[in-house]
């Protein structure tokens, strides 16, 4: 799993360039929004696109670059984010769940659009779509061009993932 | 003390921002939700007296930028400040041609928020 050749050359961007935007990205949303300091670990040491009992948030990108960027975490995170986020005790699969999660990653989407962007007009962001559930895979984690980084955060794991083409 | 129309398709995000705006020390009286701009166009049509609107611009069915523009159609000259993800700089000159006055943006924190909207509060 690597960043995909062609938009390294119309980016000017390495993968490990592209990961230090994500990982800040990531750092800041969290340490502004949800109260938390999550460290990153990448590089990744083992393709992951397998999630039990996890809930997984996803922005797409359309323009001069498509793809999509989505956070993954274990349900029991999650409610432990929403619950920091909004200020009180979030305690099972929920809207706010749902949309906690979403919101996420719609911030992600819109950090990384701008080191993709121009002007902000060439590359349109997708509303959030988020799934969770006890047994699910996520096709675009194992595609060669996404770029996963690993994180963790009051002992638990994490993953952000970010997967991009030329449009 | 001041009413606040807050547009956002994000419960959670609405959520975030009334708290914000409290922690923050501004003076915000009355904050009335909506979750596009076709219900934030109710609110307005609804006769509430609201001193400042803040508005997301990626939403469904209305987003910000078509919300600002319907908002000066009507001939509405409340402040209006974008509070978004999106960044770029060409959005952000569009929002503010159509009439906003000003953007915040996502993530944010209370100081951020005093900042931008303590004048107007």
């Amino acid at each position: 799993m690597s960043l995909n050749p062609d938009i390294a050359i119309s980016t000017n961007l390495t993968e490990e360039t592209l990961a230090g935007y994500i990982i800040s990205a990531t750092q800041d949303v969290f340490s502004t929004m949800v109260m938390m300091e999550p460290k990153d670990e990448f590089p990744l040491q083992e393709p992951v696109s397998h999630f039990k009992c996890s809930i997984t948030g996803m922005v797409g990108f359309a323009g001069t670059y498509s793809g999509v960027i989505s956070i993954h975490c274990p349900v029991s995170l999650a409610l432990d984010i929403t619950s920091s986020m909004l200020g009180m005790e979030c305690a099972e699969v929920c809207d706010d769940l749902n949309d906690a999660i979403g919101e996420i990653a719609n911030m992600l989407g819109g950090s990384v659009k701008q080191v993709l962007s121009k002007g902000g007009m060439d590359v349109k962001l997708s509303i959030p779509t988020v799934i969770s559930g006890e047994d699910y895979t996520v096709n675009s984690l194992s595609d060669s061009d996404c770029v996963v980084i690993p994180f963790v955060v009051e002992e638990q794991k994490f993953l952000v993932g970010l997967t991009l083409k030329n449009g | 003390m001041a009413n606040i129309l807050l547009v956002d398709d994000s419960s959670t995000m609405r959520k975030i921002i009334s708290r914000s705006l409290r922690q923050a020390g501004l003076a915000v009286d009355e904050i009335y939700e909506a979750g596009d701009g076709i219900e934030g166009l109710s609110v307005l049509a609804s006769g509430k007296s609201i001193q400042l609107i803040l508005s997301d611009i990626n939403m469904p069915n209305m987003d910000g930028i078509e919300f600002v523009k319907a908002v000066r159609a009507n001939g509405n000259t409340t402040p209006i400040v974008m509070i978004t993800t999106e960044g770029g700089e060409d959005i952000i000159a569009e929002a503010m041609s159509s009439g906003a006055s000003n953007s915040i943006k996502k993530p944010f924190t209370p100081d951020q928020l005093q900042e931008k909207l303590g004048g107007m509060l």
